[in-house]
């Protein structure tokens, strides 16, 4: 698994790449947190995710219910259907902001 | 006494009035006549009226009146009276006066001039403007008890005088006022009580209709409550929610009868009706405790164990206020856990639980089974005589087992209800069975390593550990692979696989470093594959039992949730020997489209 965070007119844009498992999923943790202390606005771009598990997806619930708190946003873009068939059978895909692309959840932020 | 005189064509009672005064009069007749009214009275104030009247008449007095004592003791009171005023409901204090000492002496008294005697208390005549000028008193006496007196005043005619005669007539006629009087107190009684035993069974027959309705057999939750009386302080609930979720409660109200009937009553509505809204059973149980602390009074609590039953996952999420611990155990091990009590008992102390509400403790069933009860069963007395205690009921549990949910609850029930006897307090007693993992108590060990499977794939045996996981789920993709399973079932194969290894690692082994291995076996049986996900560490025991923060996310439960959607069968069975725990996932092979 690898990821990279771009800072894109001060949102946060997280793309994760490869497998987040209970191998990874501490790392992706770390860094959806340390984003959002540092933005008011993140995006995880999750179109090259091959595979997802619940403790990754253990890891978005987090950084989803700390954004909230902290009256940010959080939002999932282009996520890949590997990605979205463990996000719906944990029926979180009607929790999470999803947008099809990068693009459209900047912009949806205005 | 004068001889009976009457005939039989003529009335039993001689006309008094016309008879003159000193006159042979007929005794044995007024007696007979008046005994016989007295017998027969549904209300002796009424027949005491006519009595005191007649007896007025007969001796030729002025007026009589009917004492009788308080149910204190300390008063005597006017219930009857006949002449020119009524004293009737008129209180004196029991040892005082002429009647206060004929009934602390238990002797009939005559006083020919009051104003000769100490005793005699001229206050009444003040207030009534009558003039007493002798008396002539009896008492109504039974053995030894005294209800009271019957006193006459003032005899008219002649030389004014009572006489030796008269007293003796009015005891006898005092001795049949006093048994009629007795036995209409005793009557009484007894209609009171029937009248009382019909109420509480009105009582009882309510209360039972609080109660669930028996579950089908294949529901997981069952219950049973046995009350010692008639009422009781205990009950359960069983409480499906439109999302398949099952809400359930064992509660038992402090005290015995009616008062904690009727709490437990009001328990049982709260928790219907508050189980609706609530979120968790930590946040149900502190609404119940706040609404019962706002009315409750009297020092009465309630203690509860308050659940949220997910079939699916087979994940129970419950509270549990001051109550006798649930049991949950494990046919396969014979190992029981313990579910201790977190939080004090409901109605004791209004806003004692935090924000989140009470304690929760999620409970991942693994195939086992929890019981909960009142302390009715660990109390209860056995055939031996001594107390059932919670070892006894570890070994009833363990005993009946293999018995349907609904007959084993009869079993254990049966086991302290001796035949013909009522308990010593009530008993509740239910169920929670993990129905997407069947008890494998019952079931011959684990069949699969017995016969050979159809077709054994791959077995991969690698260290429990995280970074191993990507190479399980490479093993897992080739083996579906191998037997043709398409793109979508492959992935939800895979995961499956993954989440069951991951919780060997994070569970099982609890991420130790230095874990044992996880072996997998990949088999093609009829029209599925199976794989059997082995470990070497302690069977996994309710250890999946952990505190939990309501707002953290569920890992472990939302692992298992997932396996469970993606597979036809997911449990635990009898491990072979050597190995720690045996999961088996089944999946079956899409039919072929050609």
């Amino acid at each position: 698994m690898s990821y990279e965070v771009k800072n894109v007119n001060g949102a946060a844009v997280v793309a994760l790449t490869g497998d987040v498992d209970l191998q990874t999923s501490p790392t992706v943790r770390q860094k959806l947190l340390e984003s959002l202390e540092l933005h008011t606005c993140i995006v995880v771009d999750l179109s090259a995710v091959n595979y997802i598990d619940s403790s990754g997806v253990a890891s978005l619930v987090e950084a989803f219910q700390v954004s909230r708190k902290k009256g940010t946003t959080f939002s999932l873009a282009s996520v890949s259907s590997a990605a979205m068939r463990v996000l719906s059978l944990a029926r979180l895909d009607k929790v999470f902001t999803i947008h099809p692309s990068v693009e459209a959840a900047l912009s949806a932020q205005g | 006494m004068q001889p009976f005189h009457a005939k039989k064509d003529e009335p039993s009672v001689p006309d008094v009035d016309a008879q003159p005064l000193g006159e042979e009069r007929d005794h044995l007749a007024l007696i007979a006549d008046m005994t016989k009214e007295f017998g027969a009275a549904n209300d002796y104030k009424a027949v005491a009226h006519t009595a005191l009247e007649r007896i007025t008449k007969y001796v030729g007095a002025e007026a009589a009146s009917l004492f009788l004592l308080s149910d204190a003791g300390d008063m005597l009171v006017c219930v009857a009276c006949y002449g020119p005023v009524d004293i009737t409901g008129l209180n004196i204090p029991a040892a005082t006066g002429v009647v206060g000492r004929c009934v602390i002496s238990r002797k009939g008294l005559m006083v020919r001039d009051v104003s000769q005697d100490g005793d005699f208390g001229a206050a009444v005549d003040e207030k009534t403007g009558f003039t007493t000028r002798s008396l002539l008193v009896a008492p109504l006496a039974i053995g030894k008890e005294c209800l009271g007196a019957i006193e006459i005043i003032n005899r008219a005619g002649g030389d004014g005088l009572f006489s030796g005669e008269d007293l003796l007539l009015l005891e006898t006629l005092a001795r049949a006022a006093a048994l009629a009087i007795n036995n209409f107190r005793l009557t009484h009684k007894i209609v009171q009580q029937e009248r009382d035993r019909h109420e509480l069974d009105l009582a009882a027959e309510i209360q039972r209709d609080l109660l669930p309705q028996p579950s089908t057999r294949d529901f997981p939750i069952h219950g049973i409550n046995i009350p010692a009386r008639s009422v009781s302080g205990d009950f359960f609930d069983i409480l499906t929610l439109p999302d398949g979720r099952i809400w359930f409660n064992v509660a038992d109200v402090s005290g015995k009868g009616m008062n904690a009937a009727l709490l437990m009553a009001k328990t049982s509505s709260l928790f219907r009706c508050l189980a609706k809204s609530a979120e968790h059973p930590g946040q149900l149980l502190n609404a119940i405790n706040n609404e019962l602390c706002e009315t409750n009074s009297h020092g009465m609590f309630v203690t509860m164990v308050g659940g949220l039953f997910d079939p699916t996952i087979g994940v129970v999420r419950l509270a549990n206020a001051g109550h006798e611990p649930p049991l949950l155990f494990d046919a396969r091990t014979e190992r029981f856990t313990s579910v201790p009590a977190d939080a004090p008992p409901l109605g004791i102390a209004q806003d004692i639980a935090g924000q989140d509400g009470f304690p929760v403790r999620e409970l991942y069933l693994a195939g086992g089974t929890l019981y909960v009860f009142t302390d009715g069963l660990t109390e209860a007395t056995t055939f031996g005589g001594g107390m059932l205690g919670i070892d006894g009921v570890r070994a009833l549990i363990r005993d009946h087992a293999d018995q349907s949910p609904d007959l084993r609850l009869k079993s254990i029930a049966g086991a302290v209800k001796l035949p013909g006897q009522s308990l010593r307090d009530d008993l509740t007693l239910l169920v929670v069975e993990d129905m997407a993992i069947a008890p494998m108590g019952a079931k011959p060990p684990n069949a699969s390593l017995e016969t050979p499977a159809d077709e054994q794939i791959v077995r991969i045996r690698v260290p429990a550990r995280a970074d191993r996981l990507k190479l399980i789920r490479a093993a897992t993709e080739q083996a579906a692979r191998f037997v043709d399973a398409p793109e979508a079932w492959t992935f939800d194969l895979k995961m499956a696989v993954d989440e069951a290894c991951q919780n060997i690692v994070r569970h099982a082994y609890k991420g130790r470093e230095d874990a044992g291995d996880i072996v997998i076996d990949f088999m093609r049986r009829g029209g599925a594959l199976e794989i059997d996900i082995m470990d070497f560490a302690d069977p996994v025991d309710p250890d999946t039992i952990r505190p939990r923060d309501i707002t953290e996310v569920r890992p472990g439960g939302l692992g298992v949730h997932l396996i469970k959607s993606v597979c036809d069968e997911a449990k635990f069975v009898t491990p072979p020997p050597g190995v720690g725990n045996l999961f088996k996932l089944t999946k079956r092979l899409p039919t072929k489209v050609s």
